[in-house]
């Protein structure tokens, strides 16, 4: 930043030199001075904020950049102040007769005042940059484990660890499963894909799932009700599955049910998830990221058309899904 | 030596339980399925170590580890996870033992070799660090060398008595009771959701209170389901009694 300081302030020295029509010895003279008194400046106003971030740290952006630029002007004031005083007692009156002590200092006062305003402005935006920067890093991982929680990955390298041994042949198709569902998860998720598809994805997982918790869990389809060639948005079915495992079934010593039933009535399809709410779940902390993802995801689809609803009803809760027909035809058509 | 590996994947019991005897022909795995089969396995056969998972449903391995370094001559723990983000800080924290899932043989093998043992005050420090595990189901008492443990739910109130603490509990439906080292302070803040202090010694549970009887010299007597005498509540907690039952 400093840095960045000295440059603005030479340049502006330039600047300030070359702004006048007639270039002659003595301008190359003034830049020497101006440059002087300019850096100065700069070099002093930064280090007085550097010396007050910590006060400043506490206070709000708006306080924050209100006050620096009072405090940058005062120093100004103080600077122009003295200088007036050197320059005074040194005679230098070549500089100074032309103006009064006033014009001086009021002169000063403007320049600077412009100038800090662009530069608090220039580092306002990069600090605002930086953060977005941030930000966006930030939410990229959480949407990652929003789709997919760290623990099932570790959990699923060692079922296949112990497979290796006892059931090689299971081992590989499970190491099959994990590489397709991972594949799709890597994948861009703004695309739709049939039904047929999610279904023989969210199958895979819970076949990788069912190494793990053995007979803990039972899994209940009855969805032949929708078309095989309906278009839906990737990953809509296997992060609620992934969902129930994590607050039905785990926090079960016996596990339980999870009961998946679709359902179509004048083009829109319905897809409700049960499973029996553990009541050991009051200490586990959820993952609403899912939710929120595949409704943030049914909504730009389908905007206004489909919706996903949760409700818990004596200690069974249920996810319901619903969206419009679109058949992978129409899909294409569109 | 007895090894008990508690976990609640029958696979990776199984791995474990191959690793442990590749390891030494001498080394005995025994199994248990979550805390609670982990604590029974430990008072039948008294294993030198225990394998911990830490997630495991009915009582954790967290919990099951505190109920253990309680004894007189407790095993030794090495805790195992998957992923667990605030677990590791506090097994770093905690200088605890553990080992990350899939394990390795190796490092496995050098944990056995020189696992040392727990203490409360390291447990007590991953709970503070770990709030998704760090509840307790049940609370446990030793009697002759054995655990027993009571399950929350199970109790009826607590009762101060000099030095110890007596537990008021339903056992295949009579009351039971037993004795514990804890102190009413300590047992009201960690349950204060379902337990009211109702005198200087006694900590009842809320949805077990019968009815208040105003004796004839003025005290206050609390009636709790299925205990025949009742428990004198205090001026001083008689509000926040009366408060409750109003509700």
């Amino acid at each position: 930043m400093v840095f960045a300081v000295v440059i603005i302030g030479q340049l502006l020295a330039f600047v300030l030199t070359l702004a006048p029509l007639s270039l002659d010895q003595q301008r190359w003279n003034d830049l020497a001075l101006i440059s002087l008194f300019i850096q100065w400046n700069g070099l002093l106003c930064s280090s007085v904020l550097c010396l007050l971030r910590p006060t400043l740290k506490k206070y709000s952006n708006q306080f924050a950049a209100a006050s620096s630029y009072l405090t940058l002007l005062l120093v100004l004031t103080l600077c122009s102040e003295l200088s007036f005083y050197i320059m005074e007692y040194y005679q230098m009156t070549e500089i100074i007769t032309a103006a009064s002590h006033w014009e001086f200092l009021l002169h000063n006062l403007l320049i600077g005042g412009i100038i800090s305003a662009l530069a608090l402005r220039y580092f306002y935006i990069q600090y605002q940059w930086r953060v977005k920067m941030q930000a966006e890093t930030c939410t990229k991982l959480q949407l990652l484990q929003a789709r997919i929680r760290p623990h099932f990955l570790f959990n699923s390298m060692n079922t296949i660890a112990s497979l290796t041994r006892t059931n090689p042949e299971v081992a590989e198709r499970i190491t099959e499963d994990l590489a397709e569902l991972f594949r799709t998860l890597f994948r861009d998720d703004q695309q739709m894909i049939p039904w047929a598809s999610e279904l023989q994805l969210s199958e895979r997982y819970i076949d990788i799932e069912k190494q793990r918790l053995g007979e803990r869990l039972e899994i209940i389809w009855q969805i032949d009700a929708i078309p095989v060639d309906a278009m839906v948005p990737s990953l809509l079915l296997q992060p609620l599955l992934e969902n129930a495992i994590f607050h039905g079934i785990e926090p079960e010593i016996n596990g339980g049910t999870i009961k998946v039933i679709g359902a179509m009535n004048n083009n829109q399809l319905t897809i409700t998830l049960q499973n029996t709410n553990s009541k050991n779940l009051v200490h586990r902390q959820g993952n609403k990221m899912a939710l929120a993802n595949i409704r943030e995801r049914l909504s730009s689809h389908f905007p206004g058309n489909a919706a996903i609803e949760c409700r818990e009803q004596d200690d069974v809760y249920y996810v319901k899904l619903t969206l419009p027909y679109i058949s992978q035809q129409i899909d294409e058509e569109r | 030596m007895k090894i008990l590996i508690a976990d609640d994947e029958p696979l990776a019991r199984e791995r474990l339980s191959q690793l442990v005897s590749e390891i030494d022909a001498d080394y005995i795995p025994v199994l248990a399925a979550n805390g609670l089969e982990a604590i029974e396995q430990v008072n039948e056969v008294e294993p030198e170590v225990v394998l911990m998972d830490i997630r495991m449903p009915g009582m954790n391995g967290l919990e099951a580890a505190q109920h253990l370094v309680k004894m007189d001559n407790p095993p030794a723990i090495i805790f195992t996870t998957a992923y667990d983000e605030y677990a590791l800080q506090a097994f770093e924290t905690q200088a605890v033992d553990y080992l990350l899932k899939p394990i390795r043989k190796e490092r496995l093998e050098k944990a056995l070799s020189n696992c040392g043992k727990l203490n409360k005050l390291q447990l007590e420090q991953m709970g503070q660090q770990n709030p998704e595990v760090a509840f307790r189901t049940h609370i446990s008492a030793q009697i002759r060398g054995t655990i027993l443990l009571v399950a929350i739910k199970d109790i009826y109130c607590f009762l101060a008595d000099q030095k110890y603490i007596s537990v008021k509990y339903i056992k295949e439906g009579v009351i039971a009771e037993t004795i514990i080292e804890d102190t009413l302070k300590s047992l009201e803040e960690e349950f204060a959701d379902d337990f009211l202090r109702i005198h200087r010694n006694a900590l009842i549970r809320k949805n077990k209170i019968e009815a208040l009887q105003k004796q004839e010299d003025g005290r206050f007597l609390l009636k709790l389901a299925d205990m025949e005498e009742g428990l004198e509540v205090s001026r001083r907690h008689l509000s926040s009694v009366r408060k409750l039952m109003k509700s």
